[in-house]
Order: C-alpha cells, then structure tokens, then sequence
C-alpha cells in the first residue's frame, strides 16, 4: 500500500525504437497520464517490456496482474476513437494500473490484416504498429481510506457473520 | 400520538399503492441521467417519499435503537457501507466508474433494499397483510391481462430494451416478438410471474376451500403468459419454485401430478418449447445447420476478431459485405458459424454474449480488485449473472454481506414454516420458495438489479417478515 511506486505516465520508459506521437490525442496536455509511440514492436515484446518496466517501478517482488480487455474497450479507458487490435491492463489491485492499447494494422510478416491498412508516419519515418499507454494512478490518502474501510468491513462481517451463521 | 398514527397510516397506504404502482406503471423516464439510458423515474420518487415518512415514523415512535440492534438490519447496513467503500475506491482509486453514475446505481440498491424493513416494520396486523395480498392479486390480474391485450388488441407497449425505446416510445409489439406487460422487457414480467407463481402456489395451501379456485385460476393465467414470454429461465425456477412449495409444505404427494402437467406444458407447440429445444441441440449438443461465408469477404471477415473490418478482395460488388440473405429467411446481421434457424440463432446469441463478453467482463472485473469489485456501474448495464455481478462490482466483501442478509432472512422465514398458523406457514412457504426461484433466476437474468421485480422482491420479504412477529 505504501511502497513506492511511478505516479505519472512519463515515469515509464519509452518504447524502443520508436517515435514518440505527437497527435494531440496522445499528449498528456489533452488527456491524463496518456503516451502514444510508433514503432515496429508487436504484443508480445510490448507486454512482456511494459510488465517489466512497471514491477521494476513498484519495486514489488512479484509482477502486475495481467488482464486482457476487449479491443473496443479502449474508447473508455483510453480515450473516444483510439484504434485497437489488443488492449491489456497490468494492475497491482488496489494500488494503481496501465493500460498498454496496441494498433497493429499489419501481421508480423508485414502482410495487411484488412483492406486499407496503412503504416504510420512519425518523424518522417514509417512504422507498422502503434502502441499507446494511459496510466491511472492513485493517491496514498485514497489508498489508505479504502484499506481503512476494507479493515473495518471485514472486522464487521466476522463479527456479523458469526452472530448470523451460529 | 396523532401524528405517529398518521404517520404510520400514511406510511402503510403509500406502501400498499406500491405494491400496484411499481409494477403497473410503465417505465416512463422522468429525468434523464448523462451517460446512462436508465432514468429517474415516478417510482422512485414514491420510494423516497415513503423511506422519508417511515424513517420520520421510525424516529417519532424512538425505536431507532431497535431497528439498529437488529442482526438483518445489520447486515443490510454493512452491505451498504461496503457499498460505499467499493463506491469511493472505484471513483478514486481503480477510476473504473464514472462517479455520478456509480453513485447512482448505488442508490438504486438501497432504494430496493431498504424497502424491506419498512414493510416489515408498518404491515403490523393480520388486516394490513390481508388488503396487500388482495391489492397484489388485483395487480398481477391487471398485468396478466394487459399481457394478454398486448398480444391480441395489439395494446401499447413501453420499452427499456435499448437506448431509443429507453425514451418512452410508445410501441406495439411486432411479430414474433414476446410481450412484456407492463414491465418493459419480456425477461423482467417472467421473473415478475414466476415470483407470483411461487406465492400463489403457497397460497393456494393456505386459503379456505372457497378461495382456492379463484387463486388456482389466477396462478393458471400466470403460467399462460409467462409460457408467452418464452422465457427459459424464468419457466425453470417457477417449476423449482413450485416443487419447493410441496416440499415445504409437506405436499409431496402433488409433485408427481405437477410434473406430469409441466411435461404436457412443454410438449405443445410454443415458442418456449422450440426455445427448449434449440438450447438442447444449438448449446449443449452443438448441432443444427451453420451460415458459411457467402462470399471471399465474408470468409475472411470471419477470421478476424474484429469482424467489421474492411477486407481487400476481387470483388467490388456491394454484395460481398452484406450478411443478408435474398429470401429473407436468413437474419440479416448473421455472421458464418452461427445457426441459420432464427430461433436457433436468437437461443446461440443469448447464450454467447454472456458467455463470451458479460461473464468474461464481471470476471475481469472482480480480478482487478477481488475484494471490493470495481464498483456499481462498472461493468455496464448487464451481466445477465448477478453472482458475477456482484463479484465484479462489490467483490468478495459486498457478495459477502449480502449473503448474510439473505441467510438471515432464510432463518427466519423458515421458522415461521414451524409454526402452527396453516395460513402464514403456507404463505412462507411460498414466499421462501420465491427466494430461492428468484435466486435461480439470478443465474442468467440480472434480477437485483432490474428495479421492479427487485423492488417487489424486497417488499414481499418485508411482508413474509413481518407476518413473523404477528401475535
């Protein structure tokens, strides 16, 4: 609960070999704790890096809880039209979670997954994925009201409990 | 002492109209709420008007300390604050909610569960008890028959089964589809009626000789249309609710007659019984006839996990991304794999949006933070689960505590089954078997959370409870 940890997205590292967005949808001035990047990095290394990066932050012995969502679901945890082909959260219950949001227009073998399919432009460079980040973190109080309400909650169900059920 | 009695009268003759009111009234919205299609209703107001008198009565009369001390008002209470605590670490800590909508639906819950101490509390003689179960009978007469009004006279139907139809809209019911009454989506009137059913069926023990026929043929029409509304489920837990009722009490004989005129139910032609059917050969066999890609499109759209994607392929025809058949046999939004038989394919597609996307997403839910879920709200309108609802959204503490407040109710129903009064052991008897029909429901329908059969659920148990403590 106390243990240190990243509060804000750019405590994470960049992707490697990548661009970093520019679009206004992807800076932190239009929607919190959000980081898009360009790159020809796919789900698995980006998962597995991302994993890393966020238990090395936390300094925990063990790593994030990893979820898979549904791509569409990225319109609410992320923002209104984000693209997407994977949406996974790593979350630490009841600390803070990351959601890593991946656009891959292209298989690994660069051939298109559907009509229309196009690379991305960033720097003048050209990319095969899009990966964008938004981090939700929270605050030590709020971590501590909600410990303090669970404590109580499960001193008033023993207790309860007991009464009810013997 | 005048005012307490007018309190109390008061307290007791809004709670009778609610009893009709809650489920007669159409879901007209009253004030929309941003980001939801759910709306504040008349309903509700009544609620808070008749919570707001009670609670006044409650303090008037001093017996706060009372209803404090007892268990099952301890246990709601608890629930409640986990509710909150889930509410607040939703809202700030797991940012899974949108707050207003959160706290919203919080409210929704204790708006339907704090209904049964007032009940139990005013209903305080044998008279009250009587006039609510003549005024619930007149109820579900009227609702049966503005069902029945709907199918043949083409009656207006108000609907909450999609975001447009949430708006009010007056409509009538087009061919094939299920009536709904006057509860706004065919799946909450079958939960309503095999809740009714159960009681009547308690009831039909404990009522004298010349009220059995009446109370025979109004638990006969509920069966009618509750067969109309095709729904599995529902027609399930009434069956077990019935069973339930002979076993508690001790009217084991008739359960052999009672399946040999369920078996005849099921065996004539009815869209419940070809829904019995496809669920057999469609979800647990695997079988019947499957659609295959028409065209390239189709078969490779198929392969995606986003099947509305844009595929590149020869063809430049119109045709090559349309599902729909020419002769209009086939559903038009029909995707290769699924049954081509529209009852078939409506009996898959219920099954698999729960299977694939509600449960999954509760599951997720529950897995971010087991202990206190992601709150109220969080895991959108339905689950179609309300065990993994309540995983997902309260976690392992708020299902939990309401755990204990249905155990403690069970313990107490049950010991009126001792009783010596025929009347009130048969009338627990069924409400005790609709609890656990109601429970059942819970399996595949979110019926805690569907406001009017769980409005009325708690208000029958307030009133199974206080026939309790009847001298």
């Amino acid at each position: 609960m106390i243990m240190p940890g990243p509060s804000k997205i750019s405590d994470f590292k960049a992707l490697p070999k990548s661009d970093k967005s520019s679009l206004a949808g992807d800076n932190i001035a239009q929607v919190s704790n959000v980081a898009g990047y360009f790159s020809n990095n796919y789900r698995k290394f980006v998962a597995d890096y991302y994993l890393k990066n966020y238990q090395d932050k936390t300094w925990l012995f063990f790593p994030p809880l990893r979820l898979n969502h549904p791509p569409e679901y990225s319109w609410k945890v992320i923002k209104v039209n984000t693209d997407s082909t994977y949406l996974e959260e790593f979350v630490y219950p009841l600390r803070d979670s990351i959601y890593i949001n991946g656009f891959e227009p292209f298989y690994e073998d660069k051939t298109p997954k559907y009509w229309g399919a196009s690379q991305f432009g960033e720097n003048g460079n050209s990319w095969f994925t899009k990966t964008t980040l938004r981090f939700y973190p929270s605050n030590l109080a709020v971590r501590l009201l909600v410990w303090s309400g669970i404590s109580f909650s499960i001193l008033m169900l023993y207790r309860l409990g007991k009464r009810i059920i013997f | 002492m005048k005012l307490i009695k007018i309190l109390n009268l008061s307290t007791f003759f809004l709670i009778l109209f609610l009893f009709a009111f809650i489920p007669l009234y159409p879901k007209f919205p009253l004030i929309n709420i941003k980001g939801t299609f759910v709306a504040i209703r008349a309903e509700d107001f009544l609620i808070a008007l008749t919570v707001g008198l009670w609670g006044f009565y409650i303090i008037c009369t001093a017996q706060v300390r009372n209803i404090l001390k007892d268990k099952l008002n301890q246990a709601i209470l608890l629930f409640f604050f986990i509710g909150c605590v889930s509410t607040f670490s939703a809202s700030f800590l797991t940012h899974s909610v949108t707050p207003h909508l959160s706290v919203l639906h919080f409210l929704r819950r204790i708006e339907f569960m704090v209904l049964l101490p007032v009940v139990a509390t005013i209903v305080t003689t044998k008279k009250r008890f009587i006039g609510i179960l003549i005024v619930l009978a007149l109820t579900i007469l009227s609702v049966n028959f503005y069902a029945l009004g709907q199918q043949y006279f083409d009656w207006p139907v108000i609907s909450t089964t999609n975001s447009e139809f949430s708006k009010g809209l007056i409509l009538s019911l087009s061919p094939g589809a299920r009536v709904n009454s006057t509860f706004a989506g065919h799946y909450d009137l079958a939960v309503f009626l095999a809740m009714v059913i159960t009681i009547l069926s308690g009831l039909f023990f404990a009522a004298k000789l010349r009220f059995r026929l009446p109370i025979l043929l109004l638990g006969g029409l509920s069966l009618v249309v509750l067969i109309m509304t095709a729904a599995r489920q529902s027609f399930v837990a009434a069956l077990i609710g019935i069973i339930l009722v002979l076993i508690f009490s001790r009217k084991k004989k008739y359960i052999l007659v009672f399946l040999i005129l369920t078996s005849a139910i099921l065996i004539y032609p009815s869209q419940l019984r070809d829904r019995f059917i496809s669920t057999f050969t469609i979800n647990v066999l695997n079988l019947g006839q499957r659609y295959v890609g028409q065209t390239e499109d189709q078969q490779k759209r198929a392969k995606l996990n986003i099947p509305t994607l844009a595929i590149q392929t020869s063809s430049t025809s119109a045709q090559t991304s349309i599902f729909a058949s020419n002769s209009g046999k086939i559903a038009t939004d029909i995707t290769p794999g699924e049954p081509v038989d529209t009852t078939q394919l409506g009996v898959y597609r219920s099954f698999q949006i729960r299977l694939q996307i509600e449960w999954p997403r509760a599951i997720t839910a529950f897995l971010k933070n087991p202990i206190l879920g992601t709150g109220y709200s969080s895991i959108e309108i339905a689950t179609d689960n309300d065990f993994l609802r309540s995983l997902g959204e309260v976690g392992i503490l708020g299902t939990l505590a309401f755990a204990l407040v249905l155990v403690e109710i069970v313990k107490r129903i049950y010991s009126v089954l001792k009783q010596e009064n025929k009347f009130y052991r048969y009338f627990s008897a069924g409400v005790l078997s609709m609890l656990i029909a109601f429970l059942i429901n819970g399996m595949f329908i979110d019926v805690f959370e569907a406001s009017k059969v769980a409005a009325l659920f708690w208000m029958i148990l307030g009133l199974s409870l206080a026939v309790k403590d009847f001298k």
